[in-house]
C-alpha cells in the first residue's frame, strides 16, 4: 500500500497500527484473503476494509468471507461491499432440500430495479479490474423484524391488542414491495424475517439480500409466498410455536390435545399455523389467511396479491383495545 | 374440438415415456387418429450460473436430450403401430439460447404455453404425464400437470401416472 494511501487509512481510521498496514485489492476474487487493514480499490473510490460480515442464526454466528465491512476513504461513510461468490449449496425446507444458487448479477440487477425505492436496501455495483460485479450497500441503522418482536416485552394478548396492528400494516407495505419485485419479473428469493430491517430513525421496513436464485419451477413466485406466510405466523404469534414448547407446559398440554397435523405448517410439522386455537382473539379472517399455509389447506395462494386480498381486510377486523 | 387430435405434452422424463407408451397402446394402428408430441422448452435460469457461456452449454446439452426423446417418443409410437403420418413432433423453442438469457429471475409458464397450443390446434385429447408431487412440492414449485388439469377446457385429459 502507497504512503498516500496509508496516511488516508490512519487519518480515517485512527486505531489502525502498522501491523495493520495491508494492501491494496483492485481485484476481489481472492476474497479470503482480503481483511482488516487492506483497501478494496473499485474505479475511483478506496474502501478501508474493517471486518467481515457475520450473520448470526439459530444463536450461532456465521461469518460471511466474501461480505466486508468497509469505510470509504473519501467521505468516511460505512459501506457492505458483497464481493463475487459463486456459492452453489443445498437448502432444506421441511422435508424437501432445493438447490440454491448465490447469483451477484441478480442482486445487480434487482438493486438498479429498486433505485431510491425505501422499501428495499440500496446499493450500486462497481466492478473491479476483474471484471467481478461488488455490491456496494448502504449500511441500515436498524435491527432485524425477528429481533424486534423477540424483545418485545408483553404477554401474547397485550401484544396482539396494542403492537401488532401497527405491525401488521407494516408488513403488509412489505408483501407490497415483494408484488413490486414480482411484477418486474424478479423474485426476493430468501425472505425470511431477518432479511427484513426496521430503520431506528423512520420505523421503515426494509428488504436485504437479493442474491439467492434457484431454478426455474412452474411457480417461479412459491417460495418467496411461502417465506411470507412464515413470517405472517412470525408476528400473529408473537414468535413461533412448536408442539415442543407447547408440550412444557400445563396450559400448552392442553392446547396441544385439541390440535391436529392440518393445524401445523404445511412444510414443517411442528410449526403451529392454526394459531386462533392457542390465541381465540386472532380474528379467523386473518387466521384463515394462515391457513393457507397449513397442512390442512387445499387451496394455495398463487400470486402474494392473492393473500394482499385476504390479508389487508384483516386489518379492520383486528380487535380493539 | 376433435378428440381424435391427440396432443402428448412431454419433458423427457420417465413419466412422460409412459404417457406416450399409453397413447401409443391406445391408439395403435386404430386409422383417423392424430398425435402431435409437444415439448415446451424452459431453460436453466441464468442466474444459477456464473456467466454466459456456462448457462448457454448447460442449455444446449439439454436441448439435444430433448430432441433424443422426442425421436424415441416417434419411435415409441411407431412400435405401437401408429402410422409415421400420424405423428408430429414440435420443439417449441424460446428462441433465448441463441439470443441470449432473460434478465429475470422469473420463467415462464410451460402450462400456460401447452394450453395455448392446445386451443389454437384444437386438440380434443390432451395427454400428459405425472410424477405425484407431495402437496408442499406443490406449494413451492407448482405442477404443470395440475395446472392443465384445472384450465383445460372442451378436451379430454389423459394424465398418466
Amino acid at each position: 500500500m502507497d504512503n498516500a494511501v496509508w496516511e488516508r487509512m490512519q487519518r480515517v481510521l485512527p486505531s489502525l497500527s502498522l501491523r495493520d498496514r495491508g494492501d491494496i485489492y483492485t481485484d476481489t476474487t481472492e476474497f479470503m484473503s482480503i481483511s482488516y487493514g487492506d483497501v478494496i480499490s473499485l474505479g475511483n473510490r478506496l474502501f478501508a476494509v474493517l471486518r467481515d460480515e457475520a450473520e448470526r442464526r439459530f444463536g450461532m454466528e456465521d461469518p460471511k468471507y466474501w461480505v466486508k465491512r468497509c469505510r470509504d476513504l473519501e467521505t468516511e461513510e460505512q459501506y457492505i461491499l458483497k464481493l463475487v461468490f459463486h456459492e452453489r449449496f443445498e437448502q432444506n425446507i421441511g422435508s424437501i432440500t432445493i438447490q440454491c444458487f448465490r447469483s451477484p448479477e441478480k442482486e445487480s440487477r434487482i438493486l438498479d430495479r429498486v433505485k431510491n425505492d425505501a422499501r428495499f436496501m440500496q446499493g450500486i455495483t462497481l466492478h473491479d479490474v476483474a471484471g467481478n460485479p461488488v455490491r456496494v450497500l448502504e449500511l441500515i441503522r436498524g435491527r432485524s423484524l425477528d429481533n424486534v418482536i423477540e424483545d418485545i416485552d408483553a404477554d401474547h394478548r397485550t401484544y396482539f391488542y396494542e403492537l401488532f396492528p401497527g405491525i401488521l400494516e407494516k408488513f403488509i407495505g412489505t408483501c407490497e414491495a415483494i408484488v413490486f419485485l414480482h411484477d418486474h419479473g424478479e423474485k426476493h428469493g430468501d425472505i425470511r424475517r431477518d432479511h427484513i430491517w426496521i430503520e431506528h430513525r423512520t420505523g421503515r421496513y426494509r428488504w436485504i439480500d437479493f442474491d439467492y436464485a434457484y431454478e426455474s419451477t412452474e411457480n417461479p413466485f412459491g417460495l418467496d409466498l411461502f417465506g411470507l406466510g412464515n413470517i405472517l405466523m412470525f408476528i400473529t404469534g408473537q414468535g413461533i410455536h412448536t408442539t415442543h414448547e407447547l408440550a412444557a407446559t400445563q396450559k400448552g398440554k392442553e392446547i396441544l390435545s385439541t390440535l391436529n397435523p392440518e393445524d401445523f405448517s404445511l412444510l414443517f410439522p411442528n410449526r403451529l399455523f392454526n394459531l386462533r386455537k392457542m390465541f381465540p382473539y386472532i380474528p379467523e379472517e386473518l387466521n384463515r389467511v394462515l391457513l393457507r399455509f397449513s397442512a390442512g389447506t387445499y387451496v394455495f395462494y398463487e400470486t402474494v396479491e392473492e393473500m394482499l386480498q385476504d390479508l389487508k381486510p384483516c386489518l379492520s377486523c383486528l380487535p380493539k383495545t | 374440438m376433435n378428440f381424435k387430435k391427440i396432443l402428448v405434452a412431454v419433458d423427457a422424463s420417465e413419466n412422460s415415456a409412459r404417457a406416450v407408451e399409453y397413447t401409443g397402446i391406445m391408439i395403435g394402428q386404430t386409422p383417423g387418429f392424430q398425435i402431435h408430441l409437444l415439448y415446451v422448452e424452459r431453460h436453466p435460469e441464468r442466474d444459477i450460473f456464473p456467466d454466459d457461456a456456462s448457462w448457454k452449454n448447460a442449455c444446449q446439452e439439454e436441448e439435444q436430450n430433448i430432441r433424443d426423446f422426442l425421436a424415441q417418443a416417434r419411435g415409441m409410437l411407431e412400435n405401437k403401430g401408429v402410422q409415421h403420418e400420424a405423428i408430429s413432433v414440435d420443439y417449441a423453442s424460446s428462441g433465448s439460447c441463441s439470443t441470449g438469457p432473460q434478465r429475470s429471475s422469473k420463467g415462464h409458464s410451460v402450462a400456460n404455453h401447452i394450453l395455448k397450443v392446445h386451443q389454437e390446434g384444437g386438440y380434443g385429447t390432451v395427454v400428459v404425464g405425472r410424477r405425484g408431487v407431495s402437496k408442499a412440492e406443490e406449494f413451492l414449485f407448482g405442477s404443470v400437470t395440475t395446472k392443465i388439469i384445472h384450465n383445460a377446457k372442451d378436451c379430454t385429459v389423459w394424465v398418466v401416472e
